[in-house]
């Protein structure tokens, strides 16, 4: 009998330290996937950079060079003088701010109603919502483009912030979070009597911040690459968005681009996002463990 | 819904009453009255200094035409935000453009014609007091180059659509050290060509002797060297399938077979990479656009001279009678408008532009790009650049100078809807054909080029 | 159940996102189908004043063009591979983030870093790591100047030079690279997605496996999947739309040629199809293949959005 405890006890210890050992080793594995994968990621980043600081003869070498044998930090002072970096940095934060504000407020009212209210053709309308996505949203320019000439709005911020405000995506995006939000909680707050709209702004919203982050995320990357459209309704000097003023910059008669000074400019513009990321990325990675919902 | 479709019935209906065939010009010419003109072209921001002096400038003889300039990041780019400006009748008044793109605007009927304007005697008074006829004296005619001034007729009908702005051409970029140390003479016809290649592959069996950067340029530059077909404004349009064309490709399918030549394409980067190589594989001819002569000159030694000397020459020929480059580069159009008075002033500021020796000498060093006027040699600053044209510091004054000298040489492709998809299928079927290799290459050529024809046929 | 107040309600709250989508959306769907319908319909004909005749001739002339089922078979091919392989990497990232400690914010803005870098900079650096400068190859000439970073990568462990994009390049080839570069560029957004769902997770899920010693495989199929299952549901739902929409990426890699030099348009898609029309100004073409492409996505996702409705848990 005691010969069997002891053995079993041994047998656990085994088990235990194999565990360990297993758990150990799998940590590692974790780590090397996620390492690789990061540089991976981080090569393109890493190309942009080391493009950015040479000569415009290296970049057109047919060898790429890994490391740039002159350091051509002047192209960074180049890019901001040559593209009046200033102006479009602040259109670009104008209408992005403007319209992520604007834009989260609708897409925040659309989610609740197509997630919480019950009404006629619900289904039917979120699935309309959801056909319109998958239209090549190249069509509706010209469209798009003559209604507003018509309403008279080339070269002003509405035109670059109204006529995106909604997006199927997000709004599908929200909807999905708001759903997870257990039933319970809202039919709680209608036998307390709580408003609808309370409830949406003093519940749902907060239990919903990841995602509506997430989307901030995705609308202000939206407004720095939007590229198509501003370039047709707005491309005066006063209105100008980055993407349109760094592709247009550096374009010599021949249609050459001088890269470098390109590349420069594009981690010029980049560094603000970045810092913004690295400032916001506790909201968006902490989550929602304060709230003690059951997900 | 309901507020919107009458502002674009309402709409609709201005643009199909806005174009009227023909510019009449009013008695009075331009009435002093002031207006806003729209300038949309492609310019960096180097460029855009140079055309806001002259902007200025022209403003000191009309000050009630304000020029508002608008630029966009490549041609194709001005071409689209202009398609879709027309769709909804806002198009701008003057334009950067390239033939295909005109022939596109004129499904619209959205270009003016310029041969009213060009012979009006009508005078007109400048701010200054002084006075000019309207049009282009005979002198300001005979100025232009001439390939570049026919550019502007190349539409099948005739008329004038379009006037030059800066241009540019194809021309050969050689090693001038390479070919003098080893007694070769740069090639001026094809023939010499070929004996030129298989001999720098006999001292140098790693390297690719030519490079040419455009296939497009390459294939349509035979046929007008050939005079065979290409294409036609008017009729039938892709004319290209015909034994001589094929004849010369299979001719550069067995060069390429022998390791002469590559192209843009074929060899996977800029073949000025190659050009501008001192090491590994190299090449010691490339073609390429006059304006791009920056890029085929070897980077620097530190002390600042060259490794080696850029030549550069009018690219060969089939024959020394019927010299044939390309002629590229912006041409300037004028939109239709209700107003009269605008497309005038439109006019006097293109005019000022194509015809100022001063603008025209300043754009072209700033640019890269050839004046469209013979009389910029006037221009002393211009003159002193010239001078200084060499293989190193001053290659572009060179390529200038090279573009300069072949002014009776130059030709343009006739421009219709679907003529960029002929380029385009041209350049695929040329690089295409390269490649082949095997005992049919001849069936291959020919299926190949039935292909093109099918491809841009599609396309109409 | 249901009172008239609460539609009353409902419809105020979707008042300002319909009122936009049916200026800016719905409008131009119809537009769309109207110029689908008028045979050879040109925007600037249009312009001058030209009419057009009523029918399908631009369907018929679509679905006749000898490539047409080319772009179809790229379109599908390419949505069928880079989902699912996107979908799977993005999970397993997020759940590896989600799982470590050490490192774990230094990673996490790795990982975010590609949206910061601008799309230009990216499609160059994949072109040139696939790319192989020299010529002639398969000729006794052949001249390889560099070999590309990938290529000198398989070298380096035994393997042979592979022809990605080049000409002479295999349709296969060519896929994988596609594959790689897609997958790539939608990984960020899906680790983003996943990463926020899977930080909702109550941690009490976990500690309850914890106790009773549930093996990780387990943990991950049984509580993970299922709890980040609405947000799998979205980015595989949006992943097929945006996938059947797949143009830029191609003319990033192969330029405007859609394809490698000896065979232009081998890789060309539905998108790639309409922006050929719109460049001619063919907009009655380029409506009736958006028109087609409409459908077939549309059948797509409602097969997607049934699956998702009997295996998402909400």
């Amino acid at each position: 009998m005691e010969k069997q405890v002891v053995m079993s006890a041994r047998k656990y210890r085994a088990q235990f330290l194999r565990q360990k050992g297993g758990k150990a080793l799998s940590l590692f594995g974790v780590y090397f996937f996620l390492i690789l994968m990061a540089l991976v990621v981080l090569f393109p980043f890493y190309w942009m950079l080391i493009s950015s600081v040479k000569t415009l003869e290296e970049y057109r070498l047919s060898v790429p060079t890994f490391w740039p044998r002159v350091l051509m930090l002047e192209n960074y002072l180049t890019a901001f003088t040559t593209a009046k970096l200033g102006r479009l940095f602040m259109n670009t934060m104008i209408v992005g701010l403007v319209s992520t504000i604007l834009s989260l407020f609708i897409t925040i009212l659309t989610a609740f109603a197509f997630a919480r209210l019950e009404f006629k053709g619900k289904e039917l309308l979120f699935a309309a919502l959801l056909a319109t996505m998958m239209i090549p949203g190249e069509l509706f320019t010209i469209t798009n483009y003559g209604t507003v000439t018509a309403f008279g709005w080339k070269n002003t911020y509405t035109v670059l912030i109204v006529p995106f405000l909604v997006s199927v995506f997000y709004i599908y995006l929200l909807r999905q979070s708001f759903l997870q939000i257990p039933n319970e909680l809202y039919l709680a707050a209608k036998v307390d009597g709580t408003k609808d709209w309370k409830y949406l702004w003093k519940v749902m919203v907060p239990l919903s911040l990841p995602t509506l982050i997430s989307i901030t995320i995705l609308k202000m990357m939206g407004a720095w690459n939007s590229y198509i459209w501003p370039r047709l309704v707005a491309n005066d000097d006063a209105h100008r968005l980055i993407t349109n003023g760094l592709r247009s910059a550096f374009t010599d008669t021949t249609g050459d681009v001088n890269y470098p000074v390109q590349m420069a400019a594009v981690a010029l513009v980049s560094a603000p996002l970045f810092l913004v990321f690295v400032f916001l990325r506790k909201y968006i990675m902490t989550g929602v463990s304060r709230s003690g919902i059951k997900g | 819904m309901k507020k919107l479709l009458p502002i674009l019935l309402v709409l609709m209906m201005l643009c199909s009453t806005a174009f009227a065939a023909g510019f009449e010009v009013p008695a009075e010419g331009y009435d002093g009255s002031e207006v806003t003109i729209t300038f949309c072209t492609q310019q960096g921001t180097a460029l855009q200094e140079v055309t806001a002096n002259y902007i200025a400038e022209f403003n000191k003889l009309y000050p009630n035409i304000h020029v508002e300039h608008t630029t966009q990041g490549s041609y194709d780019d001005v071409r689209d935000q202009i398609v879709t400006d027309i769709s909804v009748g806002a198009q701008p008044n003057v334009a950067y453009c390239y033939p295909d793109h005109v022939a596109l605007y004129n499904l619209a009927k959205a270009v003016q014609t310029l041969d009213e304007l060009i012979d009006s005697k009508v005078e007109v008074t400048r701010a200054d007091g002084t006075t000019e006829i309207l049009g282009l004296t005979d002198e300001q005619k005979a100025d232009f180059i001439e390939g570049y001034y026919e550019e502007g007729r190349q539409y099948g009908d005739g008329l004038m659509y379009t006037m030059p702005f800066s241009k540019s051409t194809e021309v050969l970029y050689y090693d001038k050290t390479f070919f003098e140390a080893n007694g070769i003479a740069v090639p001026t016809t094809w023939e010499e060509m070929e004996q030129v290649c298989a001999k720098i592959k006999e001292i140098d069996p790693e390297s690719i002797p030519l490079g040419y950067d455009s296939e497009a340029n390459w294939f349509i530059t035979m046929c007008e060297q050939y005079n065979s077909p290409y294409t036609s404004a008017t009729g039938e349009h892709y004319l290209f399938n015909n034994e001589q064309n094929r004849a010369f490709v299979k001719m550069f399918n067995e060069w390429y077979n022998k390791g002469y030549l590559t192209t843009q394409k074929l060899y996977g980067a800029y073949t000025s990479g190659l050009f501008t190589a001192t090491t590994g594989v190299r090449s010691y001819m490339s073609i390429g656009s006059s304006a791009g002569s920056k890029y085929q000159r070897p980077a620097a030694n530190a002390d600042g001279s060259y490794p080696f000397e850029v030549g550069i020459a009018t690219i060969p020929q089939v024959s020394s009678d019927n010299r044939k480059v390309i002629s590229q580069g912006p041409s300037v159009c004028i939109f239709k408008k209700n107003n009269p008075q605008e497309v005038i002033a439109s006019w006097l500021f293109v005019k000022f532009l194509t015809t100022s020796v001063d603008f025209q000498a300043e754009f072209s060093m700033a640019s890269g790009y050839v004046p469209v006027i013979k009389s910029v040699t006037d221009n002393a600053v211009y003159a002193d650049f010239l001078a200084q044209a060499d293989g190193g510091d001053y290659v572009a004054a060179l390529s200038t100078k090279v573009c300069l000298e072949q002014a009776d040489a130059y030709y343009t492709s006739p421009a219709f809807v679907g003529s960029s998809t002929a380029r385009d299928q041209v350049a695929a079927l040329l690089s295409k054909c390269l490649t082949l290799t095997g005992d049919d290459v001849d069936a291959q050529i020919e299926a190949a080029f039935e292909e093109a024809i099918e491809e841009c046929e599609y396309a109409n | 159940m249901v009172n008239s107040k609460d539609h009353w309600k409902a419809w105020l709250y979707l008042s300002p996102a319909i009122v936009l989508l049916l200026i800016f959306t719905v409008w131009p769907i119809i537009n769309t189908v109207r110029m689908s319908l008028l045979e050879g319909y040109s925007g600037l004909k249009a312009a001058s004043g030209a009419s057009f005749e009523f029918g399908l001739g631009n369907f018929v002339k679509v679905i006749k063009y000898r490539k047409f089922l080319t772009c179809l078979q790229n379109t599908v091919l390419l949505c069928l591979w880079t989902v699912p392989i996107s979908t799977i990497l993005a999970l397993l990232i997020a759940v590896a983030l989600n799982s470590i400690k050490f490192l774990q914010k230094a990673l996490q803005t790795v990982f975010f870093l590609p949206y910061v870098t601008n799309s230009i900079a990216i499609g160059m650096v994949f072109a040139a790591m696939f790319n192989i400068v020299g010529s002639f190859y398969g000729t006794e000439n052949e001249i390889v100047v560099t070999a590309g970073i990938i290529n000198n990568i398989i070298e380096f462990f035994g393997g042979s030079r592979v022809n990605w994009i080049n000409y002479g390049s295999t349709y296969t080839a060519n896929m994988v690279v596609m594959i790689v570069y897609i997958v790539w560029n939608a990984l960020p957004f899906k680790i983003l997605i996943l990463l926020g769902g899977l930080q909702a997770i109550n941690k009490q899920y976990y500690e309850a496996a914890r106790v009773d010693s549930t093996p990780r495989w387990r943990v991950f199929t049984r509580i993970t999947v299922p709890l980040v299952s609405p947000m799998l549901a979205y980015v595989i739902i949006t992943g097929f739309i945006g996938g059947f929409k797949e143009y830029t990426s191609i003319v990033g890699i192969f330029g405007e040629t859609m394809g490698p030099p000896n065979d232009g348009g081998r890789l060309n898609t539905m998108v790639g199809f309409i922006y050929d029309s719109l460049s001619n100004n063919s907009q009655g073409r380029a409506s009736a293949a958006a028109l087609i492409l409409f459908g077939i996505i549309l059948v797509v996702t409602l097969i997607n959005l049934w699956v998702s409705k009997k295996r998402v848990h909400y």
